[in-house]
């Protein structure tokens, strides 16, 4: 074959940050487990939970999700152009093709959502259908094929898993062994023991948050990447990320807080009000998107 | 993908698989002998145009090449764009004398300038237009059948779309195509990657 020259130069970049940030919430993880061993088996049992609550997240979150966000699947005889688009973009990405689903809410945006290639429903709302043209529309069909791609979903509540763990022990520790733990005949090493769980179990759970939500903004970025690379059009999805959070701020409440829980899968987070600070967002700030998507539009460009 | 390309969320579009276009320019004889579907006399390429200078002026270069290499046998080279954005190069033979081998070497010649420019991974799928004249199944016959390449993956499928209903093919004639010619062409095996085209403008 040819040598291939890549339109797209290389992002090393957010890889080294994407990494590094992997890289600290494993060794958070690390420190924590061993906490946990040392304090002995009475953490065990939330052990379990916490695995049996991981499964439930990794096999069945759509499913809720689906049913709770009034998700409905279409059929290409219902929505020809959205089969098509998704079509084109799986034989350009080499997919088998997800299901095509839409919500009936005038909010624009748009979800990936299943744990892996196969179980894949790819989600439009009705009001990202009437906003934007074709090839917007493409793009940001495309950023959620790249979640697809990457297994964000996957990552992602994988690298949670510890973080929900820590808050389960912290709050059951609170609950069981902070406020009457006296009254059950224990002894004050087992009282410092528990101490140290809960305190640890909260160092973990806010650390790990701020890293998470660093670890969504990256896997945002590249998946913005990987629809520019996939379309070659980084500035559609540009124009409809300008499009979108156009509207985003004139929606109704209502579909919001309803869509609440979904944000981390969305192309934009269903809030309207602005985020205090950008380390809590777990989408990066547009202008950051915008920067970056023409930085690749450049990239393409200077490709002659 | 690897577990580092998942960790990382690195993703690179595939480039073409290994070439096996060609396998038409000998399967279509067994097509025309045995089944009845005959060329059309038409074939075209699919592919993203990128917006960009470099990009067209590769697609200038291409056509020459391909008006070049058709120039004997009268080879016609026409664009035109779909509301998907995807950008069809069509080649016709002249009227009344299809031929898939020249047809075959010019799609080649595309394909191939659009890989050497470095554009490669923007090729979607090549097109080839047949007719089909057995008319079973309650159809008429002189129905178009159409054989597409997809060229990340280097397989063929058959795609039959119904001439009397929009946005619906008839699955049924596809399969027996499938049964018919599967020894000749190498075929897609994963039926769910057999993705329409709708709308092809040959």
């Amino acid at each position: 074959m040819a040598k291939r020259r890549s339109s797209f130069g290389k992002d090393t970049g957010l890889q080294a940050r994407m990494v590094m940030t992997m890289f600290l919430l494993g060794l958070l993880y690390v420190v924590f487990i061993g906490v946990l061993f040392a304090a002995g088996a009475a953490t065990g049992l939330i052990v379990i939970v916490a695995v049996g609550l991981l499964l439930v997240q990794l096999f069945g979150s759509d499913k809720i999700a689906m049913a709770t966000m009034g998700v409905k699947e279409v059929s290409p005889a219902e929505e020809p152009e959205l089969h098509g688009i998704i079509e084109r973009l799986c034989v350009q990405a080499d997919l088998p093709k997800p299901r095509v689903a839409v919500i009936e809410t005038s909010m624009p945006n748009a979800c990936a959502m299943g744990r892996s290639q196969k179980s894949t429903t790819v989600c439009a709302t009705r009001g990202i259908l009437e906003l934007l043209s074709p090839a917007e529309l493409e793009g940001v069909m495309a950023h959620e094929l790249t979640h697809v791609i990457n297994r964000d979903v996957m990552v992602m509540t994988l690298a949670s898993f510890f973080a929900t763990l820590a808050s389960m022990i912290a709050q059951f520790a609170l609950f069981f062994g902070g406020g009457f733990g006296g009254g059950y005949g224990r002894s004050r090493d087992e009282e410092e023991e528990i101490m140290l769980v809960l305190l640890v179990s909260v160092i973990v759970y806010a650390i790990s948050f701020l890293l998470l939500r660093a670890l969504s903004r990256y896997r945002e970025f590249a998946a913005d990447r990987g629809s520019a690379v996939l379309t070659g059009r980084p500035s559609a999805l540009a124009s409809a990320l300008l499009k979108i959070s156009g509207t985003m701020e004139q929606v109704p409440s209502q579909d919001l807080r309803r869509a609440e829980g979904m944000s981390a899968f969305f192309i934009l987070p269903a809030r309207t009000k602005k985020s205090l600070m950008n380390i809590f967002a777990d989408h990066p700030p547009l202008e950051k998107r915008l920067a970056a998507l023409e930085r690749l539009e450049s990239q393409l460009q200077g490709a002659a | 993908m690897g577990l580092r390309d998942i960790l990382t969320g690195r993703h690179a579009v595939k480039g073409p698989a290994p070439d096996r276009l060609f396998a038409i320019s000998t399967a279509y004889v067994g097509l025309q002998a045995e089944h009845q579907i005959e060329p059309a006399g038409a074939a075209a390429i699919v592919f993203q145009a990128l917006a960009t200078s470099d990009f067209e002026s590769t697609l200038r270069d291409m056509e020459e090449v391909v008006r070049a290499t058709g120039g004997d046998s009268a080879t016609s080279v026409s664009t035109e764009d779909d509301s998907y954005g995807y950008r069809w190069m069509i080649l016709r033979n002249p009227d009344g004398a299809p031929n898939v081998e020249d047809l075959t070497v010019g799609i080649n010649a595309v394909a191939g300038s659009i890989e050497s420019a470095g554009y490669g991974e923007r090729l979607l799928c090549a097109v080839f237009a047949f007719v089909d004249r057995s008319g079973g199944g309650g159809r008429a016959p002189g129905a178009r059948v159409y054989f597409i390449y997809n060229y990340k993956r280097g397989d063929w499928y058959p795609f039959v779309p119904d001439p009397d209903h929009p946005q619906q093919r008839l699955t049924e004639r596809e399969l027996q195509i499938k049964a018919q010619i599967a020894s000749e062409l190498p075929l897609e095996p994963e039926l769910e990657r057999w993705f329409p085209l709708w709308g092809i403008p040959i």
